[in-house]
């Protein structure tokens, strides 16, 4: 992995959130609070036909019935849900045949966030759909696609262009009551990004959305589905950043993957949400439901880098329902400061001969509190399912904490489960050898860290492994003293 | 009514018959409140996920045995490990059998929870150790407390091991149609002391028994306690056992668990390590079959530097049983250079059985050595060609494949009878007859 | 090059350098012998500034520089190198990595761009032909599961990398078998040169036959107590340490 040692010094330097800016666009909000008027109101907003508009409500009254779960290993005030605005969209809906036509600002926005559309056409050959605050702004490289048959567009776009694909697989892997937050998000979302690969196709280039909450006092709530029909194969990369602000900001999004038989999704995410500051002041709630079906012969794979959030509860999992299919989870989760993550995955073997895979690094500095929580399911009827898991945590310094709590549930005789973990710091000797080869403490650290998440990092599309490896220095600023 | 409110009302009637002048009598009626408030635990919390008590709800248990009954030696003999002299507390349907037990006050007690409660010279031990590291918040511990009044009472002052191994036995006879017995045992070692104890619970007919036991073991400096549970019961018979153990500087405390036998049996296991250089030893073998369902819940709690603990659990589960391990760590802030290792290794042999892992960690220091590690598979298929392939049939070179995943975890085992005795039971629970030595 | 003066220092509050005086000049090889204990990795560590080591009188000085108030990464820019007696594990950091940063921190340090990609690769694929290295093993994490040859290869193979003034090779000789002794003397002599200079810490003769020093002292209870050329490392081998630590006691 090459090294910018200039840039990386650079960025060691500035110790704040360096993407907590905020980008003075004018915009449309609705008015505070959440009733069923509110669910129409975001409804008809986006032009939604009648059955959408029924199903969101079916969500919304199943979502009155819920309670918040509390058992998740995070303690923070919750959220009031009728203090938030549901949605909020940049003034000047935009529809772009060009990037001249978009907002200066906006774009000024993007180059700061790293993801210069330009500058992802030409180098990366990367098509992004950035959703910003509620409603999806841009979606680069849209005719290529086209050409070889492949969706990919914002959500109410495809609610608009596709609606018997939406209606068809909404929903089916994450029921609208699936749990509190996921019932919430099926009643409002917004927007978000959508993408269907034709039967046998192969996406030529990596996906991307980039999620950004920008107003005060908004939530978002953000869907994604993504839909690889039978052989097919795409490569997703979704990024998130949000501006600092005194106020806890919520997020609660739902993806949902299908991978028909034979097709496999791999879908990135580098989560690098407004963690709060120093002080544990502000910070985004990260509730987040994300999973995947996979078909016969099927793969999913999820990758995570996760620095940001105040609070994050994430468990991105596979349903393994065809035989022979397999599912993936490969997590780096760093919390430094004050935040809270319980994160992990849930790989739910019924299909015959299936595999997964789970890895996950947690780097616990400051006075955060760094959770895994996964469970591995063998039904009675998968037979010859094997996992293998492995969860490290790495500690820095004495007033954070490492929890482990993993969940192995089998009925099958022919399972082979493996599950390791272990714990451990980084070593004054380690440190002292790599001063001694010349390399000062902080940038050891960086080293050591990057050694320890490799496995993860490595299943990270190239640009996003760069861009990961920094943020996980940035995110380790001044943890060790 | 149901069986809480049947144990509700039944306290006062219990309570009657004591000194309400005792302290302990506070201790109780405490425990009986909290008892009340939370009830039997439900499946819906955490620490109950895979274990349900509805059933034993809905028996109706006599809770106070009417009539002593008398056993004799030769008749259960062979629950005793009978090869080697030991201390004998014997208690048959709740009470305390005289003529069957051996008990002693040379230099250490091993004798009875009814004397120490009632006898003025006990009254500083039970004050300074009783309800001391039971669990004053978990319902089924403060519902044995509330009834606490029989058990074992075993005392190691400074220095001092008794001259040979004392055996807990409790027996139910099916005098009545249906039985909850709930003793309580006290085990104190102190500083330096040394003591090995055996326990078991048989019931002696198909009729229902209910056992919700607390035992605390308090073990001082240096002091080394061993305590092995034989869980062999017949099919009719449900345990939830509860142990609480402290620990001070240097000590080591060792609990083996074999679970072969019973219906439902809970182990509730929690170490507290209150000082240095504390070693302290889990460890389980589970072989089940039918529908048997044995959870494991352990807990290990590092609070102070420089301590070490070992957990290791083997399960074999076949037919349609169950098997949960549920093992935590803690290792708190000042609990550095902690070394924690726990192992759970499982496996199945039947598509209806199921086996439920949750080994957990929590670590709130940096400077620790903690793994766990947690594998579910099936016999070695190489090794048990091998084994064909030198003559050796398949039942028993399956048999002795088991017998050798579970191994491990006898070698800790300090009394050799008791070994070559476990072992045997595992043979017999696997259903062959082993060439090789037991 | 290097001017060590009534060097003393403690380690929680224990004296185990009790005034060592040596004076090594740039081309010289020097080794430093003495029975266990005797403080020679502590010389080798408190030269190299390991932080748990007090330094309480006394001064080391490389080419005129004080070096009391400088890190250890600071005197490594300087162009000390110590070869560890006990090299550490860093998992999932491949050697080229580490390598590449030490290299690449310690020219930033001197003012230099980074070295560019082509240049050390090739310097890389140079210097572990010169220690016989299996390329392979440049891709491995840093030390984990390397034998014990293997790792001081590596440590050889760093020094080869980093070009040091002043290389202090502590106990380099212990845990290798004689063909992987051969390799790393071979690479050490190949890397000596007018302008550099080594220190060679190491408990027995063995190593001295490969890497033959100019100077030999012996340590002795934190103090030098006697110094002497290359037939004193013999003289050493024959009597043992035993007659010496009689005449340091007289």
């Amino acid at each position: 992995m090459a090294y910018t040692e200039e840039e990386l010094k650079k960025e060691l330097e500035t110790k704040e959130y360096e993407y907590g800016f905020y980008t003075d666009i004018e915009s449309d909000t609705l008015p505070k609070g959440l009733n069923e008027d509110i669910v129409i109101a975001i409804s008809k907003k986006k032009n939604e036909p009648e059955w959408m508009t029924e199903w969101r409500l079916e969500a919304f009254r199943a979502w009155q019935e819920m309670e918040e779960p509390e058992w998740a290993n995070v303690t923070y005030k919750k959220p009031n849900f009728q203090d938030i605005s549901y949605y909020s969209a940049p003034n000047k809906k935009p529809k772009y045949n060009s990037l001249d036509e978009v907002d200066p600002e906006l774009l000024d926005t993007f180059k700061k966030l790293g993801i210069s559309i330009d500058e992802q056409k030409k180098l990366a050959g990367v098509a992004v759909d950035i959703v910003m605050d509620s409603v999806s702004v841009a979606t680069t490289f849209k005719k290529t696609l086209a050409e070889k048959g492949i969706i990919f567009c914002s959500i109410s776009e495809a609610i608009q262009e596709h609606p018997e694909l939406v209606k068809k697989h909404l929903g089916t892997v994450v029921p609208k009551k699936d749990n509190f937050y996921a019932a919430l998000n099926s009643a409002v979302f917004s927007d978000g990004s959508f993408c269907y690969i034709p039967k046998g196709v192969r996406c030529p280039m990596e996906l991307s959305t980039y999620f950004r909450i920008n107003q005060a006092g908004t939530g978002q709530f953000e869907r994604t589905l993504v839909v690889a029909d039978e052989g097919s194969y795409v490569s997703y990369l979704e990024g998130c950043t949000a501006p600092s602000r005194d106020e806890n900001q919520l997020h609660a999004a739902v993806v949902e993957l299908i991978a028909m038989d034979d097709a496999e999704i791999k879908y990135s995410t580098v989560q690098n949400w407004f963690p709060g500051d120093k002080e544990g002041k502000g910070g985004v709630f990260n509730f987040v439901t994300k999973r995947g079906l996979c078909e016969k012969n099927a793969k999913i794979s999820w990758t995570q880098v996760e620095t940001g959030s105040a609070v994050t509860w994430k468990y991105p999992s596979c349903v393994l329902k065809g035989d022979n299919s397999i599912g993936e989870f490969y997590s780096i989760a760093v919390t430094n400061n004050f935040q809270q993550a319980d994160t992990g995955t849930k790989m739910i073997h019924l299909g015959k001969n299936t595999k997964s895979t789970i890895i996950s690094k947690g780097i616990s500095a400051g006075q955060s509190q760094n959770s895994y929580r996964g469970l591995v399911q063998v039904s009675s009827r998968a037979d010859n399912a094997r996992n293998f898991s492995q969860c490290d945590s790495l500690l820095m310094g004495n007033r954070c904490g490492a929890h482990t709590f993993p969940y192995i549930e089998v009925k099958n005789k022919s399972a082979q489960i493996e599950h390791e973990a272990t714990t451990s710091k980084i070593g004054e000797d380690q440190i002292f050898y790599c001063n001694q080869r010349g390399i000062d403490t902080e940038k050891a650290i960086a080293l050591i860290v990057n050694g320890f998440s490799k496995e993860v990092l490595n299943k990270l599309p190239m640009e996003f492994a760069v861009e990961a490896q920094k943020l996980l220095e940035i995110s380790l600023e001044g943890s060790v003293g | 009514m149901d069986l809480k409110e049947k144990l509700v009302s039944s306290f006062l009637a219990f309570e009657d018959g004591l000194d309400l002048d005792n302290p302990v009598h506070e201790v109780r009626s405490a425990a009986i409140k909290n008892f009340e408030e939370k009830g039997f635990p439900s499946k819906k919390e955490e620490a109950w996920k895979y274990t349900s008590l509805n059933s034993i709800q809905k028996v109706d248990f006599s809770i106070f045995p009417k009539k002593e009954t008398a056993l004799e030696y030769k008749d259960i003999k062979k629950y005793f490990l009978h090869e080697i002299d030991t201390y004998k507390i014997v208690f048959v349907d709740g009470v305390y059998s005289s003529y069957l037990s051996e008990t002693t006050h040379d230099g250490v007690d091993v004798c009875l929870m009814s004397s120490a409660f009632s006898k003025p010279m006990f009254r500083q031990v039970i004050e300074v150790y009783f309800n001391k590291a039971a669990s004053k918040d978990e319902s089924l511990t403060s519902l044995n407390t509330a009834f606490s009044k029989e058990g074992a009472y075993i005392y190691i002052p400074k220095n001092k091991m008794p001259k040979k191994p004392i055996q807990i036995l409790h027996l139910a006879t099916g005098n009545e149609a249906a039985l909850m017995l709930q003793p309580r045992n006290l085990v104190v070692a102190e500083d330096n002391a040394e003591v090995q104890i055996i326990e078991r619970h048989q019931s002696l007919t198909d009729n229902e028994v209910f056992t919700n036991s607390v035992t605390e073991i308090f073990a001082g400096k240096d002091a080394i306690v061993d305590y092995y549970k034989v869980q062999n019961d017949a099919s009719t018979a449900s345990l939830v056992d509860n142990t609480y153990i402290s620990q001070k500087d240097s000590s080591v405390v060792r609990v083996h668990t074999f679970s072969l036998g019973g219906k439902l049996i809970r182990n509730n296991l929690n170490f507290y390590q209150n000082g240095e250089r504390i070693d302290s030893t889990l460890k389980g073998v589970t072989i089940l079959g039918d529908k048997q369902h044995v959870d494991h819940h352990t807990l290990v709690h590092h609070a102070q530097p420089n301590c070490e603990s070992h957990q290791d659990y083997k399960g074999i589960f076949g037919d349609s049983s169950t098997g949960v391990f549920n093992g935590k760590i803690i290792v708190d802030k000042i609990a550095q250079k902690t070394d924690a290792f726990q192992q759970n290794n499982n496996i199945l042999l039947s598509d209806k059985a199921t086996i439920n892992s949750k080994p957990q960690l929590e670590i709130f220091a940096d400077d620790v050595k903690c793994s766990h590690g947690c594998t579910i598979g099936q016999l070695d298929e190489d090794a048990l060609f091998y084994l064909r392939s030198r003559g050796i049939p398949q039942k028993e070179a399956k048999a002795l494949l088991m017998y050798a995943f579970a191994n491990n975890v006898l070698e800790s085992v300090r009394i050799p009878e008791l070994k070559a005795r476990i072992n045997k039971l595992i043979a017999d629970k696997l259903g062959v007859r082993v060439g090789f030595d037991l | 090059m290097l001017e060590i003066k009534n060097l003393h220092a403690n380690i929680d509050d224990k004296e185990i350098l009790k005034g060592i005086d040596l004076k090594v000049n740039a081309g010289e090889v020097h080794a430093i012998m003495g029975p266990n204990g005797s403080g020679k990795s502590t010389l080798a560590s408190v030269i190299a500034g390991k932080e748990e080591f007090e330094v309480e009188e006394g001064s080391i000085i490389l080419e005129g520089e004080d070096l009391e108030e400088l890190s250890p990464e600071e005197r490594a820019h300087k162009g000390i190198f110590l070869s560890f007696q006990y090299p550490v594990e860093i998992p999932g950091v491949s050697v080229t990595n580490f390598v590449k940063t030490a290299i690449n921190e310690s020219r930033k340090a001197r003012g230099l761009e980074d070295m560019p990609a082509n240049e050390m690769l090739k310097m890389i694929r140079e210097k572990s032909e010169l220690l016989e290295m299996d390329r392979k093993f440049l891709s491995r994490s840093l030390n984990e599961g390397f034998s014990g040859g293997e790792k001081k290869r590596n440590e050889i193979f760093q020094m080869a990398m980093m070009e040091p003034k002043l290389a202090i090779l502590d106990e380099t000789d212990s845990g290798l078998d004689i063909d992987a002794l051969r390799i790393v003397a071979n690479g050490v002599n190949k890397l000596r040169n007018k302008d550099n200079a080594i220190v060679v810490i190491t408990h027995y003769q063995r190593l001295l036959e490969y890497i033959v020093p100019d100077y030999v002292h012996v340590l002795y209870n934190g103090k030098i107590v006697k110094s002497g050329t290359k037939e004193l490392a013999l003289e050493l081998e024959e009597k043992g340490y035993d007659w010496l630590k009689q005449e340091a006691t007289v």
